[in-house]
């Protein structure tokens, strides 16, 4: 079942825009000009239910905007949206409850002055959460984001990384079935975004929900999302296996050797070589090739250690966003 | 029906709490709305010796200045401005009872700290208000309230068009000022604008439950200033859902 459906989703901004000067700001007054941005053109795409997604692209590509349809926030200008049976554009009651948007960038958006606990009751009234569902729920979550500690304390006085877990905390009390995370682990420190990833793929291990996430950063999106659907300049680029994209872009794997003698033989008849230094050398080597070149090497009684890996997703990814992924 | 009536005592709540860790602030909010009044008292009792009327006429605006207080230029407008209108358009109630329970919660802090002022200026009114005619004044005193915040809620959805919603709330404030009965009592106005402020929704804003008070409106005139201000009521609630509507299909449509 389709939990997420877009079919030929489209969003077209009129910007107004004029010249330089005095003479164009007059002459706008009178007569506006408008460019029409195109943010997201015609993507289409389906997710099922408890499926994570890596939605991901450059700067500009239109994920924030096509989570924005997604969650009711925006209305699209062509196509149709469907979450969880519903047009999200209609921000119907029932809907709204079963959704949750997090956005890195403001992870609480309870008044900062009150407690956290405050808030978490604040959320316990408006999604309707029982009393016992709501003791439940917070113990859990509770443990899972080590939130004791935050509960009596104002939210203005929370680091970011504590804002973040309040804010999942905030979010999740409801046991929302769908959610948008949007750069959930901006600017956090390394043990913030441990924990954040650690803590998503439990609660979409645990409950099943259904989870779209936009990040700039490809650890997120490699140890989160099976699935990653890209899009650039608002069209859909790849939809599927982060692995099927490597293999797509990158008609290489990465042959690492770890030698114990002087080597003597042609690195370059091997492969690409990437880097060869104190006994270890990185080669690059077309996919097809790896395994008559490993077991060559393997037969060389030289050979302490190595490894077959794929190119870094960072490479992978930038190359797609530089090159397009050509399908 | 109820649910939202639950959802709306949250919001005050919540509201109460945050305005409670800002009660320095509040306070000077508060003498900011109290000296209008009381620069209408001193002048105009200056002005008119010995007609005690204006007195409890003033006391009784002061205490309507602090019940009607309306901040939606600061509270909902920068929502807007700052994008986090999202936040509320992602909870699943609608989304006036997130700054009607701000209102409200600021009312309540409002006269919480008026209300020493209040009763010092009580104290000093020289004849006593009689108690039918502040009976006659409540419900006017209530629709004063929420027609002076559908009034400014109104003017402050103008931030969905442009990034001076606070001037034109201003505008509407400075015609609360003249016209409704802060600057001068309505029974006080020249001739040739009573019926300008008979009509207009100003008056019924802030002076009308004061003039009841003070036994200026009585018999057909208090009927039918009730009914010009049910109907200003009707009217603003209806031009509010209307500019709502508006406000939201265009930042639904270009995302804020």
């Amino acid at each position: 079942m389709h939990i997420i459906s877009a079919k030929d989703l489209s969003m077209t901004y009129r910007v107004p825009v004029r010249g330089e000067g005095l003479r164009a700001s007059l002459r706008a007054l009178v007569r506006p000009e408008f460019r029409r941005v195109e943010a997201v053109r015609q993507i289409s795409f389906e997710i099922g239910e408890g499926e994570v997604v890596g939605f991901i692209g450059p700067n500009g590509a239109g994920k924030t905007t096509t989570l924005k349809i997604l969650s009711g926030i925006l209305h699209p200008t062509g196509g149709q949206a469907a979450v969880l049976g519903h047009t999200p554009g209609q921000r119907e009651g029932d809907f709204l409850r079963q959704i949750a948007m997090i956005r890195g960038s403001r992870p609480i958006s309870a008044p900062i002055e009150i407690t956290v606990l405050d808030a978490l009751r604040f959320q316990q009234a408006i999604y309707r959460v029982p009393e016992d569902r709501f003791r439940m729920n917070l113990a859990e979550l509770e443990e899972l984001l080590n939130l004791g500690p935050l509960l009596d304390r104002q939210i203005r006085a929370l680091s970011l990384g504590e804002r973040m877990r309040a804010g999942l905390a905030w979010s999740l009390l409801y046991r929302p079935r769908v959610l948008f995370l949007d750069e959930p682990t901006l600017g956090l420190d390394v043990v913030a975004v441990t924990m954040m990833r650690r803590f998503v793929a439990d609660y979409a291990a645990a409950t099943g929900a259904t989870i779209m996430l936009t990040s700039h950063y490809m650890a997120d999106v490699e140890q989160l999302c099976p699935r990653i659907i890209l899009i650039d300049q608002g069209k859909l680029a790849y939809d599927g296996s982060l692995s099927g994209l490597a293999q797509r872009l990158t008609p290489y794997k990465l042959v690492k050797v770890s030698t114990d003698i002087d080597y003597r033989g042609d690195w370059e008849r091997l492969g690409e070589v990437v880097s060869c230094e104190a006994g270890r050398t990185v080669l690059r080597v077309p996919r097809e090739d790896v395994r008559e070149i490993v077991a060559r090497l393997l037969a060389d009684k030289g050979v302490s250690d190595l490894g077959v890996e794929e190119p870094p997703l960072e490479l992978v990814i930038s190359q797609a966003y530089q090159e397009g992924v050509g399908v | 029906m109820r649910y939202n009536l639950q959802v709306l005592a949250q919001y005050v709540r919540q509201s109460f709490l945050e305005w409670n860790a800002g009660r320095s602030f509040t306070f000077t909010l508060v003498v900011q709305a109290v000296v209008p009044p009381l620069i209408g008292l001193a002048v105009w009792t200056r002005a008119l010796p010995g007609q005690d009327l204006i007195t409890l006429y003033y006391a009784v605006l002061l205490f309507a200045r602090l019940l009607t207080v309306s901040y939606e230029h600061h509270t909902f407008s920068s929502r807007i401005y700052s994008g986090n209108l999202i936040d509320d358009l992602l909870r699943p109630h609608p989304v006036i009872l997130a700054p009607l329970g701000v209102n409200l919660a600021v009312r309540l802090w409002h006269v919480a700290m008026g209300l020493p002022l209040i009763l010092v200026v009580g104290m000093l009114i020289p004849v006593r208000p009689e108690l039918g005619s502040l009976l006659l004044a409540s419900p006017a005193l209530l629709l004063a309230a929420a027609l002076q915040f559908l009034f400014t809620y109104g003017l402050a959805l103008t931030a969905f068009w442009t990034e001076k919603a606070f001037g034109v709330v201003g505008i509407g404030q400075t015609l609360i000022f003249l016209l409704g009965g802060e600057a001068f009592p309505a029974w006080l106005a020249p001739s040739a604008l009573k019926p300008a402020m008979n009509l207009l929704p100003f008056r019924y804003m802030l002076g009308f439950p004061a003039e009841i008070a003070a036994g200026q409106v009585t018999g057909s005139a208090l009927l039918v200033g009730y009914g010009v201000q049910l109907a200003w009521v009707g009217l603003m609630g209806l031009a509010v859902a209307a500019i709502w509507r508006s406000g939201v299909r265009r930042y639904t449509a270009v995302g804020g």
